[in-house]
């Protein structure tokens, strides 16, 4: 309302005067300022007013609606007062309006009937008035609306007249002081009162809106920030709790394990591998929780298992130098030996050991250090202070309750502070012995390589035999027919002038055919534009070439590495075929941008989606191609649409090159 | 008529000099990279440029580049681009400027010298000439968008707008479909009607005209 700016002229016109005018000016300024705010804060007193007059209405709408059943009185109603309301919302300083959008006429089935919650009507009658209704008691702002006018005459009114009567009353007692109904010094308070309401009148009108923005504005979505501060430290003890349950679990599965290797070291081997697969199960479990819960990432350590070994010419399989006949034993020995000589089992054992140790002692920390602060101190010591008839023990401190009960206070408030941090520590602790070695890390991460590399080398092969059996049809038999072609002309260009014409112009033809073919066939292995113009201008050709109006937004500060572009390349194209050939869209958008670390490009469409989310054969092709720069394929396409298919594979970006369009 | 020839494949470049010389042109310089291209097309100012898309020393666009980068200081300088693969992304680059005299055909379209020298003559003289695959795609995507307005023409119709957008005058195209000129202009006509565009003599007006028209999807 610009209540609080200064009017520039009041320091223009104190520049030549001297300091008693420049007082004056400042003075006469404030008193103005103050009585243009007690005015505004006037106004806001008769929407106090107008608060119980809508409150009144109000009531006398929904005691016959609610109390007799007659619902259908109350919305139109309603929504003919949200006026009034928004008035109010004008004045507060321009409060946004909370309400929902109106729902739009209903529209019929293909039969002519109208829908609404699974019934079928034959006018559009009763389904627009229950939407109607639903929209107007459905919505949480005008139950919002109904507690400002419960609560506003008060805080309102008193906000809104504040000011005005204390300048009135102040005025009031000057004026009958100096006609002499009242004693001199009643001058004082007045005017002490009046000044007061001048002051403290634009702060109040101030005050007013923020309390109208509060209830009247659409509710907020974030939370108070002691609320959330209070909900992130008592969630932090809850999860605390639940890992010191789990904890529990590990202690017994160590006692598990330590039996199982006793039970093995006498000869009874069998007891191993259960316990091992338990602790397996238990400690993922915790790796996922320290993610979700620590947000510290723990991969699995494990080796995979391994496939059945080969069977040698005398019909036994061999498993670390003894020789089977039977594949469940062969099976046995293998698992066996797998589990024995992977180390995170090994790691996993002792973690169980170690686990009701440390983590117990971080659970102690916080939760425990809570609940004895609160009932093993406050409680105890203050039932010792008022000498309740039994008291519980009081170990600590009994000879001084008061200092027991300070102390508790202190103790489960460093509790409730130290929660978050003992959360995070405890996954920090998880990923000590759960998490993979850097050997484990690198065995890992050689075996999705190979199978990478093998998916690539395979798609290359194929790729290269289809080359082949295009050149080899094509444009090769082409050259084959032009030379023999080339060849009859020289022989007929004697003899035959108008035959070998003839001739010649569909060996023209042939070579035009043979040019036509081998271009389709480049631009199968690396599109010519891809090579001249890198992927932005490759895509926006693509988009132009695509059977459905397609739009390009890139946001590359450079080139990614040649390989990742033709990849990238292809995979834009198959994803643009699959949006033309079956989503049913009108428009699809591709956006390529990059992240820092990683080249991602999204097709989206607004089709009518259910696209098959395990991707048609050429979409796998594009993620085992993808899958060689350790790019990934992901497709979301929900039924009613819109698909999206997300591609995004690590690379770092060449210097930048500008590109004209 | 001065020529400024730019190829990197030394076969191609002298049968293209050689071809140009027998059809009473002067190759007033055949260039092998971008730079290069560029100094003789600013120094020179040739009546008509023969340029190939992809030059040394990057082997990307440099020749397309270099022919827009001389277009920016010289106005509506002719300039026939040549190339291995037509894009409707180039197409759209080089006609931008809307100054005309733009040619951009396949490599192939060389093999008929009547109809290539025909091209080069055309685009000196401020028209234009599309390769007809630029065209074709055009009219093959249009067809498959869902409110093709070419679906609306006629056969001969069609056959008439493909001419057009070749860049070829009423009586060529009259010619070609042994059709009279006033046949031809009466099919332009209805064309123009159906596509809603104001008609117009200027030759290279109905090109772009065409082309706008078809490029307004994305």
């Amino acid at each position: 309302m610009g209540l609080a700016t200064p009017r520039p002229g009041a320091w223009t016109q104190c520049v030549g005067g001297g300091g008693s005018v420049r007082l004056v000016v400042m003075t006469g300024d404030w008193v103005v300022r103050g009585f243009v705010a007690t005015l505004h804060a006037l106004a806001r007193g008769g929407c106090a007013v107008l608060s119980v007059l809508l409150l009144a209405a109000h009531v006398a709408l929904m005691v016959p609606g609610f109390g007799l059943g007659l619902v259908f009185l109350l919305p139109w109603p309603f929504v003919v007062m949200r006026r009034a309301t928004n008035a109010v919302r004008r004045l507060s300083g321009g409060v946004p309006l909370p309400y929902l959008p109106r729902p739009p006429a209903p529209a019929p089935e293909p039969d002519g009937r109208y829908q609404y919650n699974r019934r079928l009507y034959r006018s559009p009658f009763w389904p627009r008035q229950q939407r109607y209704l639903e929209w107007t008691l459905g919505d949480q702002a005008t139950w919002r609306d109904i507690g400002w006018m419960v609560a506003n005459p008060v805080v309102g009114g008193l906000l809104g007249f504040a000011p005005a009567a204390l300048v009135l009353g102040g005025l009031a007692a000057v004026m009958t002081a100096a006609v002499g109904f009242l004693p001199w010094w009643a001058l004082v308070p007045g005017l002490a009162a009046a000044t007061a309401g001048l002051a403290t009148a634009p702060a109040l009108v101030r005050a007013h809106d923020a309390w109208a923005r509060r209830i009247l504005g659409p509710p907020q979505t974030r939370i108070g920030s002691l609320k959330a501060w209070l909900g992130i430290r008592l969630l932090a003890l809850l999860r605390m709790l639940a890992l010191a349950g789990l904890a529990v679990v590990s202690a017994l599965l160590a006692v598990a394990s330590l039996a199982a290797l006793t039970a093995s070291c006498l000869g009874f081997v069998v007891a191993l591998p259960p316990v091992v697969r338990w602790t397996r199960a238990v400690a993922t479990v915790r790796r996922r929780l320290a993610d979700r819960w620590s947000g510290v990432r723990v991969d699995q350590p494990y080796r995979p298992e391994p496939a059945l070994p080969p069977l040698r010419p005398d019909g036994l399989y061999e498993v670390g130098g003894h020789l089977y006949r039977s594949r469940t034993w062969t099976r046995y020995h293998q698992q066996l030996s797998w589990l024995r000589r992977d180390p995170a089992t090994w790691r996993d054992m002792s973690w169980t050991a170690a686990d009701p140790i440390v983590g117990g002692a971080l659970v102690l920390g916080s939760v425990g250090a809570l609940a004895y602060g609160f009932l093993g101190l406050v409680i105890a010591g203050l039932l010792h202070i008022v000498h309740a008839p039994e008291p519980p023990g009081l170990r600590v401190f009994a000879d001084r309750p008061w200092l027991a009960v300070v102390t508790g206070v202190a103790l489960a408030v460093a509790g409730v502070l130290a929660a978050p941090a003992a959360l995070r520590a405890h996954g920090r602790w998880t990923a000590v012995l759960l998490a993979p070695t850097a050997e484990a890390r690198l065995n890992l991460r050689v075996q999705q390589l190979t199978e990478s590399r093998a998916d690539a080398t395979q798609a290359q092969a194929a790729e290269l035999r289809r080359i082949e059996r295009d050149l080899h049809d094509g444009a090769q038999a082409r050259l084959v027919a032009l030379g023999l072609a080339l060849g009859t002309i020289e022989q007929l260009v004697e003899q035959d002038p108008a035959g070998a014409r003839r001739m010649l112009v569909e060996a023209r033809q042939t070579s035009a055919k043979a040019l036509t073919e081998l271009r389709d066939l480049v631009r199968g292995i690396h599109p010519p534009v891809l090579a001249e113009r890198g992927l932005v201008d490759a895509v926006r050709a693509l988009a132009l070439d695509a059977p459905l109006p397609t739009t390009v937004t890139a946001d590359l500060p450079g080139r990614p590495p040649e390989p990742v572009e033709a990849a990238v390349y292809f995979a834009v194209n198959e994803a643009l075929a699959n949006a033309g050939k079956h989503a049913g869209a009108a428009r699809v958008a591709v956006t390529i941008d990059y992240d820092g670390s990683a080249l991602r490009v999204t097709v989206g469409d607004d089709g009518c989606g259910g696209a098959d989310p395990t991707l048609g054969s050429g979409l796998r092709g594009v993620r085992h191609r993808l899958a060689a720069f350790d790019g990934t394929v992901r497709v979301s396409s929900p039924t009613g649409g819109p698909t999206l298919v997300v591609l995004e594979v690590p690379c770092a970006l060449s210097s930048p090159r500008t590109s004209i369009s | 008529m001065r020529v400024v020839l730019a190829e990197d494949l030394y076969l191609l470049r002298e049968g293209l000099k050689q071809l140009l010389t027998a059809h009473g042109f002067e190759v007033v310089a055949a260039v092998e990279t971008g730079p290069e291209l560029l100094r003789a097309l600013l120094d020179l100012r040739p009546d008509v440029a023969v340029v190939d898309v992809r030059l040394p020393p990057t082997q990307t666009d440099e020749g397309l580049q270099a022919a827009l980068a001389a277009r920016k200081q010289i106005p509506g300088l002719p300039v026939l681009v040549l190339s291995q693969h037509v894009e409707r992304l180039y197409a759209r680059e080089l006609l931008a400027d809307g100054t005309g005299g733009i040619g951009y055909l396949l490599k192939d379209r060389v093999f008929n010298a009547d109809q290539f020298v025909d091209a080069i003559r055309r685009v000196a003289a401020g028209g234009t000439a599309m390769d007809p695959d630029v065209i074709a795609k055009l009219l093959a995507q249009d067809e498959r968008r869902a409110e093709s307005t070419v679906a609306r023409l006629t056969v001969r119709e069609r056959e008439v707008l493909e001419l057009m957008a070749e860049g070829r005058s009423n009586a060529a195209i009259g010619q070609r479909l042994f059709l009279s000129e006033s046949a031809v202009g009466k099919h332009t006509a209805s064309i123009f009607g159906k596509l809603g565009l104001a008609p117009s003599d200027d030759d290279n007006r109905r090109v772009l005209a065409v082309l706008a028209f078809l490029d307004r999807g994305p």
